[in-house]
C-alpha cells in the first residue's frame, strides 16, 4: 500500500480518542521530520506536560524549546494562548489586563464555546505560517498532537462551527484562516491514530466520515497502533491449542502455552477489526508493531519514528 | 458510584462489573452510561442501551449460570435530551421554551458550552437520586483530563451564567462596581467594546439575544447545581479509579486522585485492568531455555494435531513468553508505585488482560470474579 507522503506538508495533525497512542506518534513524527533535517515544532495541546517524560528531562512547557537536534515542542494552554492572541490585537498589556483579568470577563471566557479550543488552533495556525525577517518560513514542520477530550472531534470542527455562526469579525477572520489552511491537502494532513479494538475502530470509521464528508479535511491515513506481530503460524496455533489440553496447570509448559494462546488470541482479534477498517473506508491504513516495553520512554519514540519513516517514505 | 479515569481503560466494563457484583448480592442497582457503548450492551445480553430504564432481563443471567438475587437495570445518559429536559422544566412558560429549542445557539450550546454535558448528566443522575428506586446507582463518567470536570461542571456553568457573571452582556451597566484586577478602572461598554474587537461584534450580540432568553433558567441551574455538589460530595457517594497499568495512565490515575482527594471526596477504590499475567516465572524461564524444545517433542505424540518443528516452536514460545514477561513485570512495577504513592489503607483490585474482549455476560463475570477475588 502506498502512503501519502507526510513529509510534504507543513502541517500534520495527530487526532484520535485517549489511550490509542496519539502522543506517541505524534512525538514519533516530529522526532523523524527532525532527523530528517527539518526544522520541527511539537504540539502539545494543553497536555499537563506529558510529553516531559517521552523526552526525559527537558520540560514541555508554554516556551518553546529545544527538545532535540531540530525538534522544538511547547505545550500550549488555553490560558496562554488566549493571552497572546489577545495581545496580538490589543497590542497594550495594560488592556489586555483590565478587560481579560476581569473576573467577570474570565469566567465568561471560560464557557464560551470554542473559544479555548480556537486560540489554541490559531497558535498552532500562526506557526504553521510564521515567517521570518526575510519571509522565509520558521517552521519546516508543525505537528500537531489534538487533544483527546470527550468532546472529540469538537476541537477540529471549530473552525467550521465559528465560521457558520457568524460572518463578521476578528474571530470569524480568524476561523476563515484556520479553515482554509486545514482543508488544503498541499500544506495540511490529518493523520487518525487507533487501536485495532472494537470501540476504537468504530470511532475512527465515523471521526474520519465527519472530517472528510462534513468538513473537508485531508484525512490522509489511518495509523492502527500496537499491532501484535504474529509470532507462530497456522500450524503451530493449532498445535499450542491442543498442546494446552495435555498439560497439567502446574507444569512449566503452561505458562509458555497460555502466553502463546494470549498472543494468537489478540492476533486474530487484531486482524479482524483491521479488516474492518479496511472494508470500510479507502483510507491508507499504516501498522506500528506493538513494542513490549512501556510506551513512555524515548527509546519508543525512536523506534516509531524509524517504523514512520521507512513506512511513510518508500 | 462513580468511576473516573482516563480514557481507554475500560470504565465502562468496569461499571458493568460493579453493577452486576452488587445485583448478585441482592441488590437493585442502576448502570448508567455516558457513552452509546454497544458492547456494553452486548455484553448485558440487550440490543441497545436506550435513554431509558431498561431491566436486563433474570433469564439472560439464568442462562450463564448467575442467579441475582437483586436486579440489574441500565441506562445510557443521552446529553441533549437531558439538557431538553432542564428547558422544559425550568422555562417559566411555552413561548420562551420554544425560543430556546429553537435559537441556533441552542443546539451548540446544549452539547459544546463547556461543563453542559456534564451538568445535564449530573442533575439526571441527582433525579434519579432523588426517585430513590435503587440501592446504588454505578455512573460512568466520560473521559476527560481533570477527574473534576464532571463534578465541578454543575458549579462551573452556574458560576459563569450566574446572576454577575454574565449579565453585564444583556444588562449594560452591572460591571460597573465590580472590582477588576486590573490596573486601569474600566467601564462596561469599555470592556464589550475590547471584548467585541476580539470576537466579532456579531457574536456578542447573538450572545446577548441568546443569554437573555436563556437568563430565565438561571436560577434554577444555581440552585440544582448546589443540591448536585452536595450530593457528590456527601457520604453517599463514592468514587472509583479505573486505570491501566502503564506508566502514563497511572500517572493519569494518580492525578486524579490527588484532585478528588484533596477535594475531601471519597474515593473506595482503585481498579487496574488489563494487567498482563505473569505467565512464566523467571525461574522456569531459565530452566526451559535448555529443556522446552525437548518438553515440546515428547509431548507431540500425545497432541492432536500436525506434527511441527520444536525446535522452531520452542524458540518462537520462548520470545513470546519474553515479551509478555518484560510486560508483566513492567505492569507490576507501575502497580507496586502506585500503591506506594496512595494511602496503605487504598484498595487496589487487578483485573488481568484478557484473550479476548468481554462481550457476553458469562465475561463480565469472569471479571467480576477477578476483581472482587
Amino acid at each position: 500500500m502506498t502512503f501519502p507522503d507526510l513529509y510534504n506538508r507543513r502541517f500534520v495533525l495527530f487526532s484520535g480518542k485517549g489511550g490509542v497512542g496519539k502522543t506517541t506518534l505524534a512525538a514519533s513524527f516530529a522526532l523523524s521530520c527532525a532527523r530528517r533535517g527539518e526544522r520541527t515544532l511539537l504540539m502539545e495541546l494543553d497536555a499537563k506536560d506529558k510529553s516531559s517524560t517521552l523526552f526525559g528531562a527537558t520540560t514541555v512547557d508554554s516556551e518553546i524549546r529545544e527538545i532535540d537536534d531540530n525538534l522544538f515542542a511547547v505545550d500550549v494552554t488555553p490560558k496562554e494562548a488566549m493571552k497572546e492572541y489577545a495581545l496580538m490585537i490589543l497590542k497594550i498589556k495594560l488592556i489586555y489586563r483590565a478587560v481579560f483579568e476581569n473576573r467577570i470577563v474570565s469566567s465568561f471566557l471560560r464557557v464560551v464555546p470554542g473559544l479555548n479550543e480556537l486560540v489554541m488552533l490559531g497558535k498552532a495556525y500562526y506557526h504553521a505560517t510564521e515567517t521570518d525577517d526575510d519571509g522565509n518560513q520558521v517552521w519546516d514542520k508543525v505537528v500537531v498532537d489534538a487533544p483527546a477530550t470527550g468532546h472529540g472531534i469538537f476541537f477540529l470542527k471549530i473552525p467550521m462551527v465559528i465560521t457558520n455562526l457568524i460572518s463578521t469579525g476578528l474571530m470569524f477572520d480568524e476561523a476563515r484562516r484556520i479553515l482554509d489552511l486545514l482543508r488544503d491537502p498541499e500544506r495540511t494532513a490529518v493523520a487518525l491514530v487507533t487501536l485495532a479494538e472494537d470501540m476504537p475502530i468504530n470511532e475512527t470509521i465515523m471521526l474520519s466520515k465527519t472530517l472528510r464528508e462534513e468538513m473537508e479535511l485531508p484525512v490522509a491515513l489511518v495509523i492502527a497502533n500496537a499491532i501484535y506481530r504474529p509470532l507462530f503460524d497456522d500450524q503451530q496455533v493449532r498445535w499450542i491449542e491442543e498442546a494446552r489440553t495435555e498439560v497439567d496447570d502446574d507444569s512449566d509448559l503452561t505458562g509458555f502455552l497460555e502466553a502463546a494462546r494470549f498472543r494468537n488470541d489478540r492476533v486474530t482479534m487484531q486482524q479482524n477489526y483491521l479488516k474492518t477498517l479496511r472494508d470500510k473506508g479507502d483510507w491508507p491504513i499504516l501498522e506500528i508493531p506493538y513494542y513490549f516495553f512501556d510506551r513512555m520512554s524515548f527509546a519508543i519514540i525512536d523506534e516509531v519514528a524509524k517504523d514512520l519513516d521507512e513506512h511513510l517514505t518508500d | 458510584m462513580i468511576c473516573v479515569g482516563s480514557g481507554g481503560v475500560g470504565k465502562t466494563t468496569t461499571s458493568a462489573v460493579i453493577g452486576l457484583q452488587a445485583a448478585l448480592a441482592g441488590m437493585r442497582v442502576l448502570v448508567l452510561t455516558i457513552d452509546p457503548a454497544r458492547r456494553l450492551a452486548n455484553s448485558l445480553g440487550i440490543d441497545a442501551i436506550g435513554s431509558e430504564l431498561q431491566q436486563i432481563p433474570l433469564e439472560l443471567f439464568q442462562e450463564v449460570g448467575l442467579e441475582p438475587e437483586g436486579e440489574m437495570w441500565a441506562m445510557m445518559l443521552d446529553m441533549k435530551e437531558s439538557f431538553d429536559r432542564i428547558v422544559e422544566r425550568d422555562a417559566p412558560d411555552e413561548e420562551t421554551q420554544q425560543e430556546i429549542l429553537e435559537n441556533r445557539f441552542y443546539h451548540y450550546f446544549s452539547t459544546s458550552l463547556a461543563g453542559t454535558q456534564e451538568y445535564a448528566a449530573s442533575e439526571r443522575l441527582y433525579d434519579l437520586h432523588e426517585e430513590d428506586q435503587f440501592d446504588l446507582i454505578v455512573l460512568d463518567t466520560p473521559p476527560t483530563t481533570h477527574a473534576l470536570d464532571f463534578l465541578e461542571a454543575p458549579k462551573r456553568l452556574a458560576d459563569a451564567v450566574s446572576s454577575r457573571a454574565l449579565q453585564w452582556l444583556y444588562k449594560p451597566g452591572i460591571l460597573s462596581g465590580t472590582p477588576g484586577r486590573g490596573i486601569l478602572s474600566v467601564g462596561t461598554s469599555y470592556v464589550t467594546r475590547t471584548l467585541s474587537k476580539f470576537t466579532g461584534g456579531e457574536l456578542i450580540d447573538e450572545l446577548r439575544v441568546f443569554l437573555r432568553t436563556f437568563s430565565t433558567l438561571f436560577d434554577g441551574f444555581e440552585e440544582r447545581a448546589r443540591s448536585v455538589q452536595k450530593l457528590l460530595c456527601s457520604d453517599e457517594t463514592g468514587f472509583v479509579v479505573v486505570t491501566a497499568p502503564d506508566t502514563l495512565t497511572v500517572e493519569e490515575a494518580l492525578y486524579f486522585y490527588d484532585q478528588l482527594d484533596s477535594d475531601a471526596l471519597n474515593v473506595d477504590a482503585f481498579v487496574v485492568n488489563r494487567v498482563h499475567p505473569k505467565w512464566v516465572d523467571e525461574a522456569a524461564m531459565e530452566r526451559a531455555e535448555y529443556t522446552l524444545a525437548g518438553e515440546l517433542e515428547s509431548l507431540q505424540s500425545r497432541v492432536d494435531a500436525e506434527f511441527v518443528d520444536a525446535n522452531e516452536l520452542a524458540e518462537g514460545l520462548l520470545e513470546n513468553a519474553l515479551q509478555f514477561q518484560l510486560r508483566a513485570t513492567q505492569d507490576a512495577g507501575s502497580i507496586e508505585k502506585m500503591g506506594d504513592e496512595l494511602p496503605s489503607s487504598m484498595p487496589i483490585a487487578c483485573v488481568p488482560y484478557f484473550n479476548q474482549d468481554i462481550h457476553s455476560l458469562s465475561g463480565l463475570d469472569t471479571a467480576r470474579q477477578e476483581l472482587f477475588s
